[in-house]
């Protein structure tokens, strides 16, 4: 008995080891600078700083990656729909095989692609602009916050879909025959007999899509240039150009706070689905 | 933190093994550590070293990158600091940037080999004496100068502004045609925030000088007023890379470059021979990026020699003008010779010696500098 505990532990320890050394001390280091000023003293000067230039910026980052959460809901909750309760079979196989796509490049080169695509002079707007839509004179480039966002959406939609797909085609598909021999539409089906069933794989993918748009540089840095920016951006500048790990620890903080909300849902929704099983 | 203990341990590792004695011929091993981008590191690896091995056929050049930036310098600076106690060093040059380079010199980290180097006398620059206020004459050459200047696509502005005021009449008959990039994404929109500064208040060359009076930052408030209201008309870049992106492609009519970068996108087709570049009065900033010989340098006479290589005009001229499009680090004049017309005339058609002189201006003294950008995060954006 006491042999196999061992045996457990020494099985669970390197797991652990990662746990602690890349995870919880550097999160224990960062809070300890984050109230540190540059002479070693204990202060809340960081926080203070940090709120008052990157408010707006937290504001709109929160903003920035909660509207891009749920457009990617809604849009690979129309995919994932759309797979099961599709009647061409040409158009899903076709979707099946293009929406991946976007889940195997990595976010700098998609913020790269998004760039020359969505400025004003830029490939979205020129093809618009052949095919006689538009006037490129008089269009708008969408480098800006806008563009965060599509870059969002298109590069996270595929992950969450990939997984609500996946819970979608395991579901007992009787309950959906039975809604559509009775004359439920394929929205109505979508809405109140699928998705109810796969809301805990939904919001997983969200969640981790959440805290992952979180925590990108790249993307905000190569597309928008105004203020205000997400604050992966502010503390890459505290660093770079101040040297002040303190203020640009108070960020790191304060972006820990908002995937531990993202952390609590994704908690709550896996102890529901315990709860069921 | 971690990447820079990273990175100290690979230039740690890379001297030992670069001074352990296993070489069978006796091998010298010059250990030259840049600063800077990717680019300083091939210049020396695959440019400069094979020239000086060809001279010193017992002399391995061993070229260390520690990364771009102020981040950069500051790296040689901690590892100096850290061997001080030693008899010998195992950096033998080092390329710096300002920042680093007066605080090394005032903390006795860098040797004052300047007259001991021939080309130490083809040097009059300010530059070479004055670093962000610091005085480092005799312990540094410059490697090269940059500087920014506006961009303009000469097919649709005929008339470029030529001064701060001008340009912003010009944005007033022009709105959103003008672009930069903010002060987080590069040092070209942040080189004009600093010429804005220099532009509206009386203190351009105290800020260039010191001393330091933190009350100073406190009477800026009209310049960044009149600046909040000039970017409403004008368009936000994304980074450097992003102004040039956008002049080439027709959406912004001008904006602030580093004049290298710009060369070097012109000359690789990506942006079209129409645009041009004006260095704007009373001035922009630019910055070199020094040539030292740390104190206690292992292989100093072997050093020296390199830089007296590095520095010569023959060098300037191909390496640093043709190849790199920067600005010779050592007298233009005495590049000059060495360059066919067409290159030379490239590099200094749009922006003169003379503007360079008059209207290439340095960036503040250090505390300076972090109030702009403070007081730029604080009341314009």
């Amino acid at each position: 008995m006491r042999e196999s505990r061992l045996a457990m532990f020494l099985l669970v320890l390197p797991a652990l080891a990662v746990v602690l050394a890349l995870f919880v001390y550097p999160l224990a280091m960062s809070a300890v600078s984050s109230v540190t000023d540059k002479a070693g003293a204990t202060t809340l000067d960081n926080f203070a700083k940090a709120w008052e230039l990157y408010r707006e910026d937290v504001i709109f980052t929160l903003l920035i990656v909660a509207v891009s959460t749920a457009f990617i809901g809604a849009l690979s909750a129309g995919i994932g729909g759309y797979l099961v309760l599709g009647e061409s079979r040409r158009a899903i196989a076709a979707l099946r095989w293009l929406y991946r796509w976007p889940l195997f490049i990595p976010f700098i080169v998609a913020a790269q692609c998004m760039r020359t695509f969505l400025a004003k002079n830029g490939l979205m707007n020129n093809a618009f602009d052949t095919l006689g839509l538009i006037d490129v004179q008089n269009a708008v480039g969408f480098l800006d916050w806008r563009g965060i966002i599509v870059t969002f959406v298109w590069k996270q939609t595929p992950f969450v879909a990939l997984i609500v797909a996946g819970a979608m085609a395991s579901l007992d598909r009787s309950t959906i025959e039975a809604a559509r021999n009775l004359g439920a539409s394929r929205i109505r089906i979508l809405l109140e007999i699928v998705l109810p069933q796969v809301s805990s794989a939904m919001i997983v993918g969200l969640t981790l899509s959440f805290v992952t748009m979180l925590s990108v540089l790249s993307v905000p840095i190569m597309i928008s240039g105004g203020a205000p920016t997400m604050i992966t951006v502010d503390m890459a500048f505290r660093i770079n150009s101040y040297s002040d790990y303190g203020v640009a620890n108070a960020l790191g903080l304060i972006s820990y706070a908002m995937t531990a909300i993202a952390a609590w849902a994704y908690l709550r929704s896996n102890a529901a689905k315990r709860g069921m099983a | 933190m971690r990447r820079s203990l990273l990175l100290s341990a690979a230039i740690a590792l890379s001297a030992v093994l670069a001074a352990s004695p296993g070489h069978a011929q006796r091998k010298v091993t010059l250990n030259v550590v840049t600063a800077g981008d990717q680019n300083m590191v091939d210049y020396v690896k695959d440019y400069l070293a094979p020239i000086f091995e060809k001279d010193h056929p017992d002399v391995t050049v061993k070229s260390v990158g520690t990364g771009p930036g102020d981040a950069g310098s500051q790296k040689i600076y901690e590892k100096l600091v850290a061997e001080k106690g030693n008899a010998e060093w195992d950096i033998d040059v080092a390329v710096i940037h300002q920042k680093a380079a007066g605080q090394m010199v005032s903390e006795g980290l860098l040797a004052a080999y300047v007259n001991d180097v021939a080309t130490g006398k083809l040097v009059h620059s300010p530059a070479a004496s004055n670093s962000l206020g610091a005085n480092v004459a005799g312990y540094v050459i410059p490697m090269f100068n940059s500087q920014t200047a506006i961009a303009y696509n000469s097919q649709l502005v005929k008339d470029p502004p030529g001064t701060y005021a001008d340009l912003v009449k010009w944005v007033d008959a022009n709105p959103k045609k003008f672009g930069y990039n903010g002060i987080k994404g590069g040092m070209s929109g942040v080189s004009f925030v600093v010429g804005w500064i220099y532009a509206y208040t009386p203190d351009a060359e105290k800020l260039m000088k010191g001393p330091y009076d933190p009350n100073l930052k406190g009477t800026w408030d009209a310049a960044w007023s009149s600046l909040k209201a000039f970017n409403e008309k004008v368009v936000l870049t994304p980074g450097n890379a992003g102004t040039l992106d956008m002049l080439g492609r027709g959406e912004i009519e001008m904006g602030p470059v580093w004049v290298d970068m710009f060369y070097t996108w012109q000359a690789d087709g990506k942006l079209p021979p129409s645009v041009k570049l004006k260095l704007i009065g009373p001035g922009m900033p630019g910055q070199p990026m020094y040539y030292t010989v740390p104190a206690k340098a292992a292989n100093k006479k072997l050093a020296e020699q390199f830089i007296e290589l590095a520095t010569s005009p023959k060098v300037q001229a191909d390496g640093i003008v043709k190849r790199f499009n920067w600005y010779p680090g050592i007298d233009a004049t005495e590049v000059k010779s060495q360059l066919d017309d067409a290159t030379w005339n490239k590099l200094f058609v749009d922006v003169t010696p003379q503007d360079l002189q008059t209207k290439g201006k340095t960036f503040p003294i250090t505390p300076y500098f972090n109030d702009i950008l403070e007081g730029y995060e604080k009341k314009v954006q």
